[in-house]
């Protein structure tokens, strides 16, 4: 018996996969091994060789920390749980309604935004200067000067919480619709309905209990990054006491390098605090599981949807509109000469501080787009080459192991950044590594790779293998037909996931500043560091920037096949 | 002439279907039926040369004389046509002929290759056309010419009519069936729809009878 070739060139695509997981394993793995080791104690670079539990005992005796862990739980938490409900909410109410279809449209542009840049925007509209009191003032407050109220920053995080709900939505309600792209929706609603189900009785009872655990790992990835988020947190998060993870990131920063032992321990707190809320999530997951099982089929075929209809419809309009306002807050600020409180518009305009800081901003556009582009670029050849290895383990009837290995492309998103980073950085700079720029650009494609992963996996695996083997049986090397076949057909989304890889590398705070050692500033490390306290005119135009760098390759992305193939119907789809 | 010498398919070791032999003869269009399911098209991708690991194979396939099994897909100079005409989107008509032809012709020859393809498919003047804009037929027909291009000296039919309705078919048939007879090679068609068989040899793949 004879089995079928297969060519020494196919079997190195093996490579690909350990290369990739090497490369984010290598970083999650040494990092935290080396942040648990500081948070004991030991950090020779600084003289600390002494193991013991007091950089531990220190933090828990820490003014003000049992507020700050209060803080961190509950805008944390509350943001997840929040968001995944909203989420729900949407789909059950207004699964195809109007607002729905409005939300539909928004989605790509509302996850275009930037974290940090919308967190901007928001503290230009919802501050006490902000352009909501300028509306109502001074006619319907009597304010003439802004009042000294902490609306954003408060104690309790809340502003904090509602950024994060209202940028994690669409996120989640994205994941969803490529999880429910595998359901048959229009299916069970037409079953359910004809037994004489409401719909939103068959999106609680059929179609979100199998939606949960397709999103279950997105969810988790929001829970920890909400958990541990500093660039947020430091534009609108509570400052005193702030949350746990930017106080840990001044003790990093710290000139006191002993804060660095307190920095440790309360990254390591924080990754448990993740692992805990998702071990009692889990937990819960099984109990809601356990008790749903009768009031699954309990019959009750009708709810009041009034109240549930105004709340979705309404949220929609809120998260839009916020995104919205945001935007044109910024856009405002940035052309703005003189803009007093309470006018509701500037005085007089300007593109002087546009000019300004452009010229400002040289070196960290230079920077932010030299290492997006190489993060993107090395992001999309290595998922190509896991995929491509997938399809050659597949032919060969090879276990690909899917289930295990989204959790191990996902592992970046739920291990919170503030927790091993630094434990990397220190590893970094034992072999004078930290501020090297592709030790910077590998800390980026530590995150660039899920996103990559997530946005190409699907449209990869759906291509029609057919087309392949006509290549082949037309006499054209393996290598030529991937090369004149496979990759032209799925052009499109190569380049719609490079970007979607670029705005991510354009995103990175955290990983910009400790691999980069503080040597590379981005666009987002500057526009985070002044959008407290510095002029609203130049924040504005960093916040702008941004959002429109990863933007231009978006359209790019958009543009360049559409141009390439203008005269192909079926590559326009 | 493209020879299958008892050849059979095991999946876990069980045989999908009985040995299998045959002989096509240039010009001559063989056919095997069976229901879906049989392993016909399993067949095929191991006759082509595509076969997934998960099946082991016995006999042998011959070619002019000549074993393809251990030839990898790209060598083996079997063309194929699925029920899926397949023309790459993202080049014109004239481009998925080009892509076919063999790269020691030169351009001179290259177009009037192309050109003459295109008459007999009864399309000239379609060469810059977005195949999309063509109908089932019309590429149905190029579909054949494309694989015909690349020179093969067998050619292998999947299903090549299943999604084609019920007029169209008989037209595409007639010109499937006579040009491959006009290039004189052999030429092995599955079906499940007797139907689509040309006359010659039929062959029954669930138990090998004829």
């Amino acid at each position: 018996m004879q089995r079928v070739i297969s060519s020494k060139k196919a079997r190195r695509l093996g490579l690909f996969p350990v290369i990739t997981l090497a490369c984010f394993l290598s970083a999650i793995v040494s990092g935290l091994i080396s942040t648990w080791v500081q948070s004991l104690g030991y950090l020779p670079s600084i003289g600390a060789t002494r193991i013991s539990w007091d950089p531990w005992i220190r933090l828990f005796s820490q003014p003000g920390f049992g507020s700050s862990l209060k803080t961190t739980l509950v805008s944390g938490i509350g943001a997840a749980l929040l968001a995944l409900a909203s989420t729900f909410l949407l789909f059950a109410v207004s699964y195809h309604n109007r607002f729905w279809k409005m939300l539909n449209q928004a989605l790509a542009p509302l996850l275009a935004i930037p974290h940090a840049a919308f967190a901007i925007g928001f503290l230009f509209l919802a501050s006490p200067s902000g352009w909501f009191l300028r509306l109502l003032s001074p006619g319907l407050t009597g304010f003439d000067v802004p009042p000294d109220w902490s609306m954003v920053k408060d104690t309790a995080g809340l502003s904090l919480m509602l950024v994060l709900v209202l940028k994690e939505v669409p996120f989640l309600v994205l994941m969803s619709l490529s999880a429910l792209s595998r359901i048959d929706v229009a299916g069970s609603l037409a079953v359910g309905r004809s037994l004489g189900y409401q719909a939103v009785q068959v999106w609680g009872r059929i179609l979100l209990p199998q939606l949960y655990p397709k999103i279950r790992l997105a969810f988790f990835a929001v829970l920890a990054y909400s958990l541990s988020v500093v660039d947020i947190a430091l534009i609108v998060g509570p400052t005193a006491p702030p949350t746990l993870a930017t106080q840990v990131f001044r003790w990093f920063n710290d000139p006191d390098l002993e804060h660095r032992l307190l920095g440790s321990a309360g990254a390591t707190l924080i990754l448990l605090l993740v692992v805990g809320s998702i071990g009692l999530l889990v937990i819960l997951e099984i109990g809601a599981a356990r008790l749903m099982r009768g009031w699954l089929v309990n019959g009750q075929r009708r709810f009041p949807m009034f109240l549930p209809a105004v709340i979705s419809n309404f949220f929609i309009l809120v998260v839009v509109g916020f995104s919205l306002l945001a935007l044109l807050v910024l856009v405002t600020w940035s052309f703005t000469w003189r803009w007093r409180f309470p006018d509701f518009l500037p005085e007089t305009w300007s593109l002087r501080f546009w000019q300004k800081g452009l010229m400002q901003m040289a070196d960290p556009i230079r920077n932010t787009i030299s290492i997006g582009l190489t993060a993107a670029f090395l992001g999309v050849v290595l998922v190509v080459g896991c995929l491509e290895n997938e399809v050659r383990m597949q032919k060969q009837g090879l276990s690909t192991g899917t289930a295990g290995m989204l959790w191990l492309i996902y592992l970046p998103l739920l291990v919170p950044q503030i927790a091993f980073l630094f434990g990397v950085q220190v590893i970094l700079a034992l072999f004078r590594l930290d501020g090297f720029w592709p030790s910077l650009v590998w800390s980026h494609l530590l995150f660039v790779l899920p996103y990559v992963f997530l946005s190409l996996g699907p449209i990869y695996r759906s291509y029609d293998q057919r087309f392949t083997d006509i290549g082949l049986t037309l006499c054209h090397s393996p290598w030529r037909v991937f090369l004149r076949v496979k990759l032209p057909i799925l052009l499109r989304p190569l380049l719609f996931s490079f970007a979607i890889g670029f705005s991510v590398s354009v995103a990175q705070y955290l990983p910009t500043l400790f691999m980069g050692a503080g040597r590379f500033d981005t666009i987002t490390t500057e526009a985070v560091n002044l959008a407290s306290g510095s002029d609203r005119r130049i924040v504005a135009v960093y916040a702008l920037s941004q959002l429109l760098t990863p933007l231009l390759v978006f359209l790019a992305a958009l543009l360049i096949p559409r141009f390439y193939f203008r005269q192909r119907k079926s590559m326009q789809v | 002439m493209l020879t299958l010498r008892s050849i059979q398919i095991f999946s876990a070791g069980n045989p999908l279907f009985p040995p299998l032999s045959l002989d096509i003869a240039a010009g001559e269009i063989a056919s095997i039926m069976g229901p879906s399911g049989c392993g016909k098209s399993t067949l095929m991708s191991a006759i082509c040369g595509n076969l997934a690991n998960v099946f082991t194979l016995s006999g042998d396939v011959l070619l002019n004389d000549r074993s393809v099994l251990t030839l990898p897909m790209e060598n083996r100079r079997i063309g194929i046509l699925f029920q899926d005409d397949l023309l790459f989107p993202h080049m014109s008509i004239a481009e998925n002929l080009a892509f076919a032809l063999p790269r020691e012709l030169d351009r001179k020859k290259r177009k009037a290759r192309i050109e003459d393809a295109l008459e007999k498919a009864d399309l000239p003047g379609f060469a810059k056309r977005d195949p999309a804009t063509l109908s089932g037929g019309q590429r149905a027909r190029v579909s054949l010419l494309r694989s015909l291009l690349a020179e093969p000296e067998a050619l292998l039919l999947d299903e090549p009519f299943s999604k084609l309705d019920q007029a169209l078919k008989d037209q595409i048939r007639v010109f499937v069936f006579e040009t491959i007879r006009r290039m004189n090679i052999p030429a092995l068609l599955v079906s499940h729809d007797h139907r689509d068989c040309p006359p010659g040899q039929v062959i029954n793949l669930a138990n090998g009878r004829t």
